[in-house]
């Protein structure tokens, strides 16, 4: 590995940090110089697909929302890496796929123990 | 290698068991499976140096020790559970498995060859930490404990994290040998870098072991946790901490040691003074035993600041002496607090202790020898952890620092025989406190193994 980078062989990094932050900041303020702007009651609502406005959004929410979602983003990232694996199937070879087994089976046992435990039993 | 393998699988073994109808088979099916992990452990015993993972984790004898050392603890502190069978809000199941799981932790921080694994071992260990300190969850304190560790400790990862890099970013490597590689090469023209990413990391892994200025957190965390989990984070979380110090600076950063001593030799001195002097003014023996183990961070801090050969064993021996120390303390603690328990909660000040000895004598003497030891009063384990510590220290000529450690050790004494004159001056009325059977050998063992090592150290340096 190259370990000896020259300060300037950065120069590209910061050209697209300052292109990405000249852009937003252009756009910003070339919109609120041409756009219109009207203000009234009606447009300073909060819009929810026409419907009226219910009440505050700090309600509490019933826990099974948040255990469901974190359950989704947890298996959901898991199966992301079957997709390398997937791609290098063939020069992982033999090994790769008894390691990838032995992933999914650990990966099935907490999805097990989530259906005993009725984590996803949304009625009780 | 075994336990780990062994420890995952039984750990979700563990947790299917928990579905049966009887919650009585897993105690015993959780220390059987600690025996059949440190029967595993001493499979490799004979086999000298052994690398697995392409590299990233090595077993041999000194990692072997330090493991056995965290079974053992465990093992113990597993036993005083009981099986959780007093706590009707008890998840008992998932108690045992997230403490399995912990284990596997903090094996992989004691072997990692490989700052990736030592990565993977601490956020192991941590995370199964944050659940248990959360796990009295009517309680508020225990809540609030576990919402300050689990923000203060991903903060320290996302540090340790960012030196990891660094490290990468200067030497091109994540190995161990990579580094020390890098190191030995570049001694003469120092990388900024590399030494930059040495302090983020040594910040994270210090803020494990409740190192000060980075020991905030402790006094909370061990006073709100569930007393049997705070006695596994100060036994079992230190030792594997003090064990991947150990192995990143003696391994990787040996040759520039020039560096790093004079940093370390600060954050002792600190730790020793915050530890011991703000220990005095407790009044909860919990909190104390808190302060208690901040201190001895800072014992075992001298070790590794002066980072002789005699290192090795000191940390060994002190952190086997100060594990079966704290266990039999917080055995102690436990039923004596659920005895004078104030408005449904343990009481955990030191009135608690008052006249225990009358009516308890086996407590009193457990707790007294326990105390003795942390103290590091001769005939006990705690007495050569010190001598030896000091006598690495002295390898080294930190004579100033010994000083600074001998001054406090005096500060020492007074709290810890606090709690004894607690015990057997004080007036009170302590009933006889009933106790398992199997409770009552683990204590009696911690204290007998206490008292061993304390007449004949050799025996521990012999059985290496």
């Amino acid at each position: 590995m190259n370990t000896n980078y020259l300060p300037s062989d950065f120069l590209p990094i910061i050209v697209q940090f300052v292109l990405a932050a000249a852009f937003i900041v252009v756009t910003m303020i070339v919109t609120h110089r041409i756009g219109p702007s009207r203000k009234s009651k009606a447009k300073d609502d909060p819009f929810e697909c026409g419907i009226e406005v219910v009440g505050n959004a700090r309600t509490p929410i019933s826990v099974k929302y948040f255990l469901v979602a974190i359950l989704f983003v947890l298996f959901d990232v898991e199966v992301i890496f079957m997709y390398p694996w997937a791609v290098n199937f063939k020069k992982l070879g033999m090994l790769g796929f008894i390691e990838m087994v032995l992933f999914m089976a650990l990966l099935l046992a907490g999805f097990y123990y989530i259906l005993r435990k009725g984590v996803l039993k949304w009625e009780e | 290698m075994y336990p780990i393998v062994l420890l995952s699988v039984l750990g979700i073994v563990v947790l299917y068991l928990g579905f049966l109808k009887s919650k009585s088979i897993l105690l015993p099916a959780t220390l059987l499976f600690l025996v059949v992990a440190m029967i595993g452990n001493f499979f490799e015993w004979n086999d000298g140096e052994l690398l697995y993972f392409k590299g990233m984790f090595a077993v041999n004898k000194l990692t072997l020790t330090f493991n056995a050392i965290v079974l053992f603890s465990a093992f113990m502190i597993v036993a005083m559970t009981q099986g959780f069978q007093d706590n009707e809000e008890a998840q008992p199941a998932e108690y045992f498995a997230l403490m399995l799981f912990s284990l596997v932790g903090a094996f992989m921080m004691i072997g990692f060859e490989n700052l990736i694994m030592l990565f993977l071992g601490v956020e192991i260990l941590s995370v199964a930490m944050y659940v248990l300190t959360g796990s009295d969850k009517r309680n508020l304190r225990s809540n609030e404990a576990a919402l300050k560790y689990f923000l203060m400790g991903a903060f320290a990862t996302g540090i340790m994290l960012f030196g990891i890099a660094l490290l990468y970013g200067a030497s091109g490597s994540f190995s161990l040998n990579g580094i020390e590689s890098f190191v030995t090469l570049n001694q003469r023209s120092p990388s900024y870098l590399l030494y930059a990413g040495l302090l983020l990391v040594l910040i994270g892994m210090l803020f494990k072991v409740s190192a000060a200025p980075f020991h905030f957190w402790t006094p909370d965390v061990y006073d709100g946790a569930p007393s049997i989990f705070t006695a596994f984070m100060a036994t079992i979380v230190k030792t594997a901490g003090f064990a991947a110090l150990f192995r990143l600076l003696s391994h990787s950063f040996s040759g520039i040691y020039d560096f790093w001593w004079p940093t370390l030799s600060i954050l002792t001195v600190l730790t020793l003074l915050v530890g011991n002097i703000i220990a005095v003014y407790q009044d909860s023996f919990k909190r104390m035993l808190a302060y208690s183990s901040i201190s001895h961070a800072g014992y075992l801090l001298i070790a590794l600041t002066s980072m002789t050969k005699q290192t090795e064993n000191a940390i060994l021996f002190y952190s086997m002496a100060y594990s079966f120390a704290t266990i039999c303390a917080f055995g102690v603690l436990i039923p004596v607090a659920r005895e004078k328990s104030l408005e449904g909660r343990p009481n955990e000040s030191y009135e608690a202790f008052n006249g225990l000895a009358k009516n308890n004598p086996l407590l009193a003497f457990v707790l007294t020898v326990s105390m003795l030891s942390l103290a590091g009063i001769p005939l006990t384990a705690g007495f050569w952890g010190k001598f030896f510590v000091f006598s690495s220290a002295v390898e080294r000529e930190l004579v100033w620092m010994i000083i600074v450690a001998v001054l406090m050790s005096a500060v020492g004494i007074y709290y810890y025989f606090r709690v004894i004159m607690a015990a057997y001056m004080k007036e009170g009325d302590t009933a006889t406190i009933r106790i398992a059977p199997f409770y009552k050998i683990v204590l009696i063992a911690a204290t007998l193994l206490t008292i061993l090592f304390g007449l004949a150290p050799g025996l521990f340096e012999a059985a290496m």
